[in-house]
Formats: C-alpha cells, structure tokens, sequence
C-alpha cells in the first residue's frame, strides 16, 4: 500500500501527480509539488485519525448520517533508495480498542513494475503476514487503506507519464485561486485504473489539490475529494484534513493528519518487521521519536 | 425448544438493539450537525463544492495539545461477549451398526465471556503483556450442565510474558505462543501450541491456540530474524469437558497426562529471511505431539493411560507473492510420530496408543488471492505421508494411515461499509472426504465498541469415522461484544 509511502501528504500530491508532463505549466506545477512532497515526507512522524461514516446533506451541509467510525493510527516513514524516491513506512493502531497493536509494515517503490512490499501483523495471526494484492501499480484492483475510502490508486504518485492532461483553466475554489486541470489515463494506465478521469483543483499559490473530482468510465462522478486546513509545515503547505466521498455508496472518510513531523532522527532498522513483532522494541523507538517532537 | 430458542432470539435482538440505538441517538462527531434524514439521500447525488463542511471533522485536531497524563491502566484492553450457540437439528447417528445415538436440538452454550489484554512498556526495552479471560456459564450451557445444573465459571491467564530488547536481541520468558508455518488456517508446521477445540465455537486454530510457558530468544539482523525457544513445562491439548460436542463416553476415564519425575522439554530454532517479493524460514525442534494417545487401562476399565511421544520436526516454510495472488508452502519431516485416527485435533481414541513411532513428511500449500479491495479468498491444503510404514508391524498388524491424508480449508471474506460489515465463510474438511464443515458467519460493528456476530456451522462426516458423532450437526450462534 502506497500510502505509507508518502504518509499524509500523498493523498493531497500524488493526486495531482498524476497529471502528465505534456503541459509546461502542467509539468511546472506537477513539478513543484513533487518537489514539496519529497521534502515533507522524509523522516516522519505522523499520527492520523481516520473517520468513516455514510453522509447526507443536512441543512445544505456535507454531514454524517451515522456516528463516524474511527480509527487513530501512528505513522513512521523514511525515503531511501535511488534520488531518495523509494519509502519504507510503519503504521500501528492505536484506536479502536479492538484493533489496538495491528501492525502493517510497507516497502514502497517508484519503478514502474516493481511491486510494493506489505506485511501485516495480526495478534491473532501470531506472526508476520506478507499480504498480497496491495500495489496499484500493477493489474490489480486498488485495496482500500484501512477500510477507509481511500484506495491506493487514489495515494499513488509519480508516473506522470502515465497521463495527458487538458490545458489547465483558471477558477476559484474555497475561495482561493486554483488551476483546474483534467488528466487522462493513457491506455496502460485506463486498464488498471477505475477512473476515465480525475479532474484536479490546485491552489495556485500554495501547490495543493483542494479538491479532486473522480469519473468512471461511463462518465460518471464517482468520487471527490475536497481537502481543507491547509496549513504550512516546515515551510511548505499541507492540506492537514482531506475528506473522500465516494458518490456511489454514499460513505466517506476524513484523514486528518493530526501531528506531524519531519526531518526527524529515524533509524533505518526501526522500518522493519521487528517492529511489527518486537512490541518492547517498537514502544522504545516510538517513545524516543515521541521525545524529538517536544 | 422452539420456544426457548424463540426466547433467546429475542433475547439477544434486544441486546443487539441496544447499542444500535445508542448510536443512533449519539451526536455526530464533528458534524455538529443534527441526524440527516434518509431522505436526502439518492442515487444521483449531486452537490456543489460549497455544501461541503469545511470543518466537518474539525473535532478530529481537538484536545491533541493537551495529552492526558499516561496512566498504566491505558493498556488495558477489555472485551465482554455473551453467547448462544444452538444445535438446532433433531436428529440421530450410527457410529456403530445397530448402535443409535439420538442427538436433540438443543441449546449448547449460554455463556459471558471477558477478555483482557494488558501491555505496558513500562520502561525503554521492557515489556509487560498479558491476557486471559474469564466465563461464567449459565443456565443450559454444557458447562452449567456439567456443574450439576449451577452456574460455573473459569478464568485462566493466556499469556504472560516479560520482554526485554536491546540491541539486535530481543528476550521473551513467560506464558506465549509460537507460531509456524505460512500457510494459514492448517499448516504442518503450526504444531508447537497446543491446542483446545472445546466445541465448534472455535474451528479455526487462531482462536484455539493456548499459551505455554516458554523462553524465547530472537536476534534480528538485516532483512532476517533467528529466533530460538525452549519450553521446560510441555502441556497437552486438554480433553474435551464432560458434555461438550466432543466430549465421547468411551467407557473409560480419559484424562490429562500424569507427570513422573521425568524431565520434560521442547526446544526449537528457526531461521527467516525476506527477500522481495517472497520470505523463508529453516526450522528445527524437538517437541511432544501435542494431542495426547491413549492405551487401554491396564486393568481394563478405569482411566485410560495417557501416552505422550517426542519427535523431532525439520521444516522449510515459503511465500511468494505474485500480483494478487500469495502462495505458500510449508514442509514437515517429522520424525518419530505416532499416525492419528482423525486428522482432526481434539479428538481422542483410546487404543491410539498402541501404534508405533513412524517418520511423516507433510506439506501445507496454501494461496491467497484479493478477489478486490473488499474481498479476498484463501485456500490450504495439508497433505500428509507416513514413510516408513511397515517397520516395526508384524504381518498381521496395518496402519492406521497408510495413505496420503490430510485436510483442506477454504477461507472467503467479504468487508463492506468499511469493514463494519463483515461476511466470512469457512469449508473444511479432510482429503478423504470423511467429514465437511461448513461456516457462514456474519459480523457487524455497531459502532467503535459495540458488535455483533451470527454464525452457522454445518458438520457432515461419514460413518467410519470418529467425527461420525457430529454428522448431520447443525448449529446457530449469536455473540454480541462490547470492547474498551
């Protein structure tokens, strides 16, 4: 699952990443971001709360017709590999109760045709689990991150050569000034993709997808992404809440990136599966990232 | 019987309710919204950008400035489940020509249940974990019948064990699990835990594995992890409880194993490495077969004498992943076991005892495919071969298994709403199509602590065989759960 990869900032890049090179202005945006992406991903420690529910419109309002399920999860990523494009990253959840120590550990890779690597770990398993299925990347369907909305496809990032793109128009959006632009799969990446077209709304200013709009292939709005709280960190902008709506189901799930940090002292060997098994070895190294955050 | 099932129905309706209802009352976080109504929902739901809540989940960045003060009651995790489980169908079994036994529907298991789970890393590389559980069983359970009619309850401790890690080394002594093997579900390798199949709540061996006391020692390097145990206390699978399903008068007392002043122990290693794509493990252990034979009495009625038997295990274990597709593979060498009658643990026969060690090699393969993000299905089988057959038997004497057996088993998993929802399905059974179960189960999450669970099992077994006390089985049980 990709989405480790990138940690929080993925969802609201690598949507906009996804858009080809074929446009200069295209390419110098997607560009940017790219460039922001890589620099706020590296050496992270994030923890996120991740809420679902089904939704309806309630006095003109987007608002949740359920009590929203939750899940609080904590993550640690660090780039490596070549120009610092591969990632390893580690989840574990705190909440809910239930699911409280679950565990996955994910080997990211940008080579086209290089499968990503996951390995669960479960209490009732007993052991580590490789898991299949988890990389977009290849003919498979997109796996949903944690039950959420959020597939892989949606996190994925680079490839941009995958797309061709509109020439992006000038709009508003939330009240800021954003570039809408349209990417279309090329014919490889219409096979693997659930989505004709994914039409993007970039702030203009700060190289963020304020919203992503999703179509099937008979046209149709699937999916859309609106994101808010964009806030800066470590200078440079991030989009700290992002709601997916999937238009079908009528369900929709928020990732709030509730703390973050960067550019933090991680030790490569703590991305590993020791750390899924290891809980007296994960608590230590959790804890001393804990303390670089004060 | 109708009636009281009927009333046990309604019974477990209006606790599943319950929460339902609460959570239907409860505000909705974050919105600070009233409940939408259901009909504002549609099909072709369309909406402009600006219906959109800004702040629809603001409540999620609250209060995380103001970290509460850890506390070491924080790692505790409690769950509180209360089950019914119902054999349903009026029937009878032969097991023998012309012995009929009548099996009545009837209520089995009417039971609370809590759960614990506490972990404390109370200081840096050290760690506390424990679980355990506790029942009481009430009225019509097996259990209550047992105990002459009155409620009974136990409670055991599962794990408890003490970790220390440091450097690349990592030290685990207490009560735990070892677990082996790849392929889930039956593996050749998973034989280190014993096991208890009390009754058919339980058919999968994640849930039935219990805790020995063991010392551990792992040491980790780059991408591969050697891991050692000794265990100075082997135990058994226990025998089935006067008036479980499994529970067989057999004419004699059936007991644990009576301990001498011999010296037991197990001891084992294993090697894993990954690569991409694809994990390994060597492995190696002296153990004691975990289900327990038995001989006749010696004095031909009483109890029945306990025999226990070591071997030694050499086993290779595999994964590869290709696209959605896992296998895996497990390979045993067991050297010096005794051939089961029932490829099924958990079921004693006595005189089982009587047959002479013999070398196995066994084999688990096992493939996992994610039919989509919300569905995956998995399958397993476990084939087994008793390689030195003749040795020690006169002419006279045969195997108990002289061909290849084993068993097989279908996992299928469906998660909607996500994953509130969660249909799942199990068929087991044995290469020799002596004996099917079939699982249909159902679980919903009410909300973050409240679920509930439905199950239906299915037992099918041909008269040859031991599991012929549970053909034409049907059960129906119903759990509701609440986890802090």
């Amino acid at each position: 699952m990709k989405f480790f990869k990138t940690l929080g900032f993925i969802v609201i890049s690598a949507l906009a990443i996804n858009l080809s090179a074929q446009e200069l202005t295209g390419h110098a945006i997607m560009q940017a971001m790219e460039d922001t992406r890589r620099s706020t991903n590296d050496s992270s420690f994030t923890t996120i709360k991740l809420s679902s529910c089904k939704f309806g419109v309630n006095e003109d309002r987007i608002a949740c017709a359920e009590r929203p399920r939750v899940k609080v999860l904590e993550s640690v990523a660090i780039n490596y590999g070549k120009d610092n494009k591969d990632t390893k990253s580690v989840s574990i959840t705190l909440e809910p109760a239930a699911e409280r120590g679950i565990g996955m550990l994910t080997y990211g890779y940008d080579e086209a045709g290089r499968n990503n690597q996951t390995w669960l770990y479960l209490s009732a398993l007993g052991r580590v689990k490789r898991i299949a299925g988890g990389d977009s990347d290849e003919e498979t369907e997109p796996v949903s991150i944690f039950g959420s909305e959020f597939t892989t496809e949606d996190t994925d990032n680079g490839k941009l050569d995958e797309y061709t793109f509109t020439v992006p128009e000038e709009t508003t959006e939330s009240g800021r000034k954003v570039w809408k632009v349209e990417a279309l799969p090329k014919a490889e990446r219409a096979k693997k993709s659930r989505y004709s077209r994914t039409v993007h709304y970039i702030d203009q200013e700060r190289y963020v997808v304020l919203r992503s709009e999703m179509y099937d292939k008979y046209g149709k709005e699937i999916k859309r992404l609106m994101a808010s709280r964009v806030e800066l960190v470590n200078d440079n902008w991030l989009a700290r809440s992002v709601t997916m709506m999937n238009l079908v189901s009528n369900r929709l799930s928020n990732m709030a990136f509730v703390e973050i940090y960067i550019d933090l002292d991680i030790n490569d060997a703590f991305l590993s599966q020791r750390t899924l098994t290891d809980t007296a070895y994960r608590e230590t190294g959790l804890e001393q990232l804990r303390e670089q955050t004060k | 019987m109708l009636m009281r099932f009927a009333r046990y129905s309604l019974a477990m309706l209006l606790l599943a309710l319950a929460p339902v209802a609460a959570g239907q009352m409860a505000p909705t976080e974050g919105s600070g919204t009233q409940q939408s109504n259901d009909d504002v929902f549609s099909d072709e739901l369309i909406f402009e950008g600006d219906l959109f809540n800004d702040d629809l989940f603001g409540d999620a960045f609250d209060g995380t400035e103001d970290s509460k003060e850890a506390s070491w009651l924080d790692g505790f995790t409690l769950r509180l489940s209360q089950q019914l489980f119902w054999q349903v169908n009026n029937h009878s079994v032969e097991p023998l020509p012309g012995l009929r036994i009548p099996k009545d529907a009837d209520l089995e298991n009417n039971r609370l249940g809590l759960n614990f789970k506490y972990q404390n890393a109370f200081a840096p590389g050290w760690l506390l974990q424990s679980t355990g559980q506790a029942r009481w069983y009430w009225k019509d359970d097996y259990e209550y019948q047992a105990n002459n009619d009155n409620i009974d309850s136990e409670y055991r401790i599962n794990e408890l064990y003490l970790q220390r890690s440091f450097g690349q080394q990592s030290i685990k002594f207490g009560r735990q699990t070892v677990v082996w093997g790849e392929t889930v579900g039956n593996s050749v390798l998973d034989v280190i835990n014993h096991t208890e199949f009390r009754d058919f709540t339980i058919i999968d061996i994640e849930d039935a594995r219990l805790n020995q006391w063991m010392l551990v020692w792992d040491v980790f390097s780059n991408g591969s992890q050697w891991s050692s145990f000794i265990n100075l206390y082997p135990e058994f699978n226990p025998t089935a409880v006067p008036g479980s399903p499994f529970y067989a008068n057999t004419g004699y007392n059936v007991g644990d194993y009576k301990r001498g002043s011999e010296t037991l122990f197990e001891a084992g290693t294993q090697w894993r490495k990954s690569f991409e794509r694809s994990d390994i493990s060597f492995m190696t252990a002296y153990l004691y077969e975990n289900q327990l034979s038995y001989d006749y009495p010696i004095e031909g009625y009483g109890d029945a004498v306990a025999v226990i038997n070591d071997f030694v295990l050499v086993g290779f274990s595999a994964n590869r992943a290709i696209d959605k597709l896992l296998l895996n593979l497990d390979l045993a060498l067991s050297l010096g076991v005794q051939p089961k009658e029932s490829s099924f643990p958990g079921i004693t026969v006595v005189g089982s005892g009587l047959d002479s060690q013999k070398d196995q090699l066994g084999a688990s393969l096992g493939v996992e495919y994610a039919i989509s993000s919300d569905q995956s299905i998995s399958l397993g089988v476990q084939a087994n071969k008793v390689l030195n057959q003749r040795k020690t038997l006169s002419s006279q004497q045969t195997n108990v298994n002289d061909r290849i057996f084993g068993s097989w088993l279908v996992r299928y998993r469906n998660a909607r709403s996500n994953g509130n929802l969660v249909i799942s399905s199990t068929l087991q059974g044995d290469l020799a199509t002596d004996s099917l179960f079939v699982s249909l189960g159902l679980d919903y999450a009410i909300t973050d602590h409240w679920a509930v669970a439905g199950q239906i099992i299915s037992t099918t077994a041909n008269q040859q065989t031991p599991m012929v006390l549970f053909d034409a089985d049907v059960r129906v049980g119903a759990t509701v759960t609440y986890s802090f």
